[in-house]
C-alpha cells in the first residue's frame, strides 16, 4: 500500500503539453476517481503512475521516493486497462499467472495464489478459458484478478466498466469497491461517468485539459462546484445555468428578477433540477416536454430564460404539457458563479422571484 | 387516399396464396446452379495449371530412355479428366452430406482401378537413377550409344543439402531481422522512420536482375562469389524488405496495451516481446519463413550467376544442367529430377496450409 504524490507534474507529447502543472496527494488505501472528459488527460496521469510514460517534468512520488525512473516492472502496480488487455494467447490461468512469473514465487505457491485471487473476483471456473471465450464482464474480472494478484501497493483502473452493459456495470461498481474495501489497496479509478465516480470514490478528481478543477468528496463535487465546468459535469440530469447582470441587489436573466445576496457583476445562476419544485410562487414557464424516468418525472420547462430541468420525485405525473406552471427552489441550494472567472462565489445565493 | 389503399388491399389479400414450397425450389435450384456453374468455371480454370504437373509426375514415374512415346500420357488422361468431372457431377448432384461421400468414395475407387489397369504396368521408377548413381549421365547416355561429353555431375544429395543450407540460412536470418525491424518500426517513433518505410516499398519494386553486374563485381571484391554464404547475403538483402513490410503490418495489429500490461506485470521489454507480442504474430513469421524459404529453394539467377564450381551447385542448378545434358536423350529422367525437386516445396506447402489461410496480409484473424 503506498501514498501518492504528484509534485508539479509535466507532461508533453513532442510539443503538445497534455498535462501542464499537476499537483496532487493520493493517501494511502484511499479510493479515488480521476473524473473528466474524454481527451483531458486521465489516461496519461494513470499511464505514469504505472511507469508507461515517463513525466515530462516534476515529481511524483511513491510513499515519500521519488519514483520518475523508476521501470514500469519495479513499481509493483496492478492495471487493468480499458480494453482489459489479456493475452490472447493465453488461458485465464495462464494471464492471472502471468506476473507471478516474474516473481521469485514457487510453482505451487503462484498457482495457489492464481486460485485464491480468482475466487475472489469469482472466476475459478473459467481459468481454462481463453480470453476470447469470456464475455466483457467475465474478462473484465480476469483482467482484475491479474492485477490484484502480485498483491499490488497501487491498483489502477481505467474505465473498467465502460465495455459493460447497464446492470453488470451496477454489479461490478459494488463488487470493486467492496474488493477495494477488503484488500484497502490504494485505488485510482479513471473514469468519464459522474456516478461511476461518484458511487464508488472516497475522493473525486475532476480534470479538465489536463488540469485539476477541483479535488474533494462526492457531496463537496455536487453540492459546491468550485466552477462552472465542475458544476456542468457532475449531475444527471444536469445542472440548469442562467447567466445574467447583477445590479442593486438582483440580477436579471431573461426578464425574471432574481434577488441577490453576497455578488454581482455578471453572474451565472447554477440551479439543479432537483432542488426545483413547482409552488405557486417563483418564475414562471410553460413544460414543454415530460420525461418519465421511474422514480422520478423530469419536466422540460420553456420559461424567459431557456429550457428549464425540473426533477421531482414520485412515479404519477401530475401535470400536463403546456400547463402553465411557477418554479421555486431554496435559497441555499442556489449557486451563484462569476460568469468571467467562472468560479463559485462562496456564500452568495438567490432567491426565487416573488 | 381511396386511390392508393386499394393496391395495398389487394397485395394483402393475396398473399395468404403464396406457394412457400414453389418459392423454397426455386431458391434452391438457383443455389445449386451457381454452385455448378462456379465449379466448372473453377474446373476449367485449373486444368491448365495441374495437368502439366500432372504431366510432369506422370512422365517421370512411367518414361523410358530414348523412348519418346505418350501413350501413357493419353492414358493417364483418359483417368484423370473423367474423374475430375464425375466428382464434380457427384459433388453438385449429390443430396446431403452422406449422398456426397458415397459419391465421391465410388468416383474415387473407379478412378483407382481404372488407373492401375490402364497405367499402372507402365509405371517404374528407374528414372529416379540419379538418387543413387551420380554418374547417372553416363549410365543414360550408354543406353543409346551416346558414351562422349556427359556433364560431371555432382551428387544430387549434396546439390540438395546445398539449397536447404541456403534457403534455411536465409529463411533464419530473414525471419530474424525482419521481426526485430519490423517490430521496431512499429512502435517506435524515431526520425527518418517514415522515409524507411517508404523506401521499404521502393526496394522490392526493383527488379533484382538490373542489380545482377553490381552484386557481382560486389561479390568478387569482397570475396564471396561462388560461396553459398555470398549468395545467402543476396538473396536475403533482396528479401528482407517484403518480409519486413509484412510483419510490421502483423505487428501493428498486436495492441499495444497487452504489451504495457506485461510491462506493469513485471517483463522487461524483452520479455514481453518474447512472451507477449511473438505469439500475437506468430502466422506472420510462418508465412514469411514458408515464403522465404520456397524463394530461396527455387531461386535461379542468383545462384546461376554467382556459383560456378558443381559442388556449390543447388538444386535449380542441378535441374538446369540435366535438361542441358540428357534432354534429348532421357526426359524421363528430368521429369523426375524435377518431381524430386518440387516435393520438398509441396511438403512446406500442405505442412503450413492450415496457418497460411487463416493469414490475412497485414494482420492476424481473431
Ligand atoms: N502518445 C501520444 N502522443 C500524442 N498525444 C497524445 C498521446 N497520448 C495521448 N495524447 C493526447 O493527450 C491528451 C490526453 O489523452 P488521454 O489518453 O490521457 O485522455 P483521457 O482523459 O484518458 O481520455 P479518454 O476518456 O478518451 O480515454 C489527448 O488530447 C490525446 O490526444
Ligand atoms: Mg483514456
Amino acid at each position: 500500500m503506498a501514498k501518492i504524490e504528484f509534485r508539479n507534474v509535466v507532461k508533453r507529447f513532442g510539443t503538445v503539453e497534455v498535462i501542464p502543472d499537476m499537483n496532487l496527494v493520493i493517501e494511502d488505501g484511499e479510493f479515488v476517481a480521476l473524473l473528466g472528459p474524454s481527451g483531458c488527460g486521465k489516461s496519461t496521469s494513470l499511464f505514469m503512475l504505472a511507469g508507461i510514460y515517463l513525466p515530462s517534468g516534476g515529481e511524483l512520488l511513491f510513499d515519500g521516493h521519488v519514483v520518475n525512473e523508476v521501470e514500469a516492472r519495479d513499481r509493483n502496480v496492478g492495471i487493468v486497462f480499458q480494453s482489459y488487455a489479456l493475452y490472447p494467447h493465453m488461458s485465464a490461468r495462464d494471464n492471472i499467472l502471468f506476473p507471478l512469473r516474474f516473481k521469485k514465487t514457487s510453482r505451487d505457491q503462484a498457482l495457489a495464489r492464481v486460485k485464491a485471487t480468482a475466487e475472489l473476483v469469482r472466476v475459478e471456473e473459467l481459468l481454462d478459458r481463453r480470453p476470447s471465450e469470456l464475455s466483457g464482464g467475465q474478462q473484465q474480472r480476469v483482467a482484475l484478478a491479474r492485477a490484484l494478484v502480485k498483491e499490488p501497493q497501487l491498483l489502477l483502473l481505467d474505465e473498467p466498466l465502460s465495455n459493460l452493459d447497464a446492470s453488470l456495470r451496477l454489479s461490478m461498481r459494488t463488487e470493486i469497491k467492496s474488493l477495494q474495501e477488503q484488500l484497502g489497496v490504494t485505488t485510482v479509478l479513471v473514469t468519464h461517468d459522474q456516478i461511476e465516480a461518484t458511487t464508488m470514490a472516497d475522493r473525486i478528481i475532476c480534470m479538465r485539459a489536463g488540469q485539476i478543477e477541483q479535488v474533494g468528496t462526492p457531496d463537496d463535487l455536487y453540492l459546491r462546484p468550485s466552477s462552472l465546468f465542475v458544476a456542468g459535469f457532475i449531475g444527471s440530469p444536469p445542472i440548469n445555468l442562467m447567466a445574467g447582470e447583477a445590479a442593486g441587489g438582483t440580477v436579471t436573466v431573461g426578464g425574471a428578477i432574481f434577488p441577490v445576496e453576497g455578488a454581482s457583476g455578471s453572474l451565472t445562476i447554477g440551479l439543479r433540477p432537483e432542488h426545483l419544485r413547482f409552488a405557486e410562487t417563483g418564475f414562471a414557464g410553460r413544460i414543454a416536454q415530460i420525461e418519465p424516468m421511474g422514480r422520478e418525472i423530469l419536466y422540460v420547462v420553456e420559461t424567459g430564460m431557456g429550457a428549464i430541468r425540473v426533477l421531482e420525485q414520485g412515479s404519477s405525473v401530475a401535470h400536463s404539457t403546456g400547463e402553465q406552471v411557477n418554479i421555486d427552489f431554496h435559497p441555499e441550494n442556489s449557486l451563484v458563479f462569476d460568469t468571467q472567472r467562472q468560479k463559485l462565489i462562496t456564500g452568495a445565493h438567490v432567491r426565487a422571484p416573488d | 387516399m381511396a386511390a392508393q389503399a386499394i393496391p395495398m388491399a389487394s397485395t394483402a389479400a393475396s398473399e395468404p396464396t403464396v406457394d412457400w414450397d414453389a418459392l423454397a425450389t426455386r431458391a434452391r435450384l438457383a443455389r445449386r446452379t451457381k454452385a455448378t456453374v462456379l465449379y466448372a468455371f473453377l474446373i476449367a480454370v485449373s486444368l491448365p495449371i495441374i495437368l502439366p504437373y500432372f504431366w510432369l509426375v506422370t512422365i517421370a514415374f512411367s518414361a523410358k530412355t530414348g523412348v519418346a512415346e505418350t501413350a501413357v500420357l493419353w492414358r493417364s488422361m483418359a483417368v484423370v479428366v473423367p474423374a475430375v468431372i464425375a466428382f464434380w457431377l457427384s459433388a453438385a448432384l449429390a443430396q446431403g452430406r452422406r449422398q456426397l461421400w458415397i459419391g465421391l468414395t465410388a468416383v474415387a475407387a473407379v478412378a483407382a482401378l481404372a488407373f492401375a489397369v490402364l497405367v499402372g504396368p507402365d509405371l517404374h521408377l528407374g528414372n529416379f537413377i540419379f538418387l543413387w548413381e551420380p554418374d547417372f549421365a553416363s549410365v543414360v547416355r550408354s543406353r543409346v550409344g551416346e558414351v562422349k561429353g556427359a556433364v560431371q555431375f555432382p551428387n544430387v544429395w549434396h546439390a540438395f543439402g546445398n539449397s536447404i543450407l541456403i534457403a534455411g540460412t536465409q529463411t533464419v536470418i530473414v525471419v530474424t531481422v525482419a521481426s526485430l525491424a519490423a517490430y521496431y518500426l512499429s512502435r517506435f517513433q524515431f526520425p527518418g522512420r517514415s522515409s524507411m518505410l517508404r523506401s521499404l516499398l521502393v526496394l522490392h519494386a526493383f527488379p533484382v536482375l538490373t542489380l545482377i553486374v553490381p552484386m557481382f563485381l560486389m561479390l568478387y571484391w569482397i570475396g564471396l562469389l561462388d560461396t553459398l554464404s555470398g549468395v545467402i547475403l543476396v538473396l536475403v538483402a533482396f528479401e528482407l524488405p517484403f518480409a519486413i513490410f509484412i510483419m510490421k503490418g502483423f505487428f501493428d495489429a498486436v495492441p499495444w496495451d497487452i504489451e504495457m500490461s506485461a510491462l506493469t506485470d513485471g517483463a522487461s521489454r524483452r520479455q514481453a516481446f518474447v512472451s507477449v507480442v511473438l505469439p500475437q504474430v506468430r502466422n506472420g513469421i510462418l508465412a514469411i519463413a514458408v515464403f522465404t524459404f520456397i524463394r530461396g529453394w527455387e531461386e535461379y539467377i542468383f545462384v546461376f550467376t554467382f556459383l560456378i564450381r558443381n559442388s556449390n551447385w543447388t538444386m535449380s542448378l542441378y535441374m538446369y544442367w540435366v535438361r542441358d545434358d540428357v534432354m534429348g536423350v532421357d526426359y524421363g529422367v528430368v521429369s523426375a529430377v524435377g518431381v524430386f525437386y518440387l516435393v520438398p516445396s509441396l511438403i512446406l506447402y500442405m505442412a503450413a496450409q492450415r496457418y497460411l489461410m487463416q493469414m490475412s496480409i497485414g494482420g492476424v484473424k481473431g
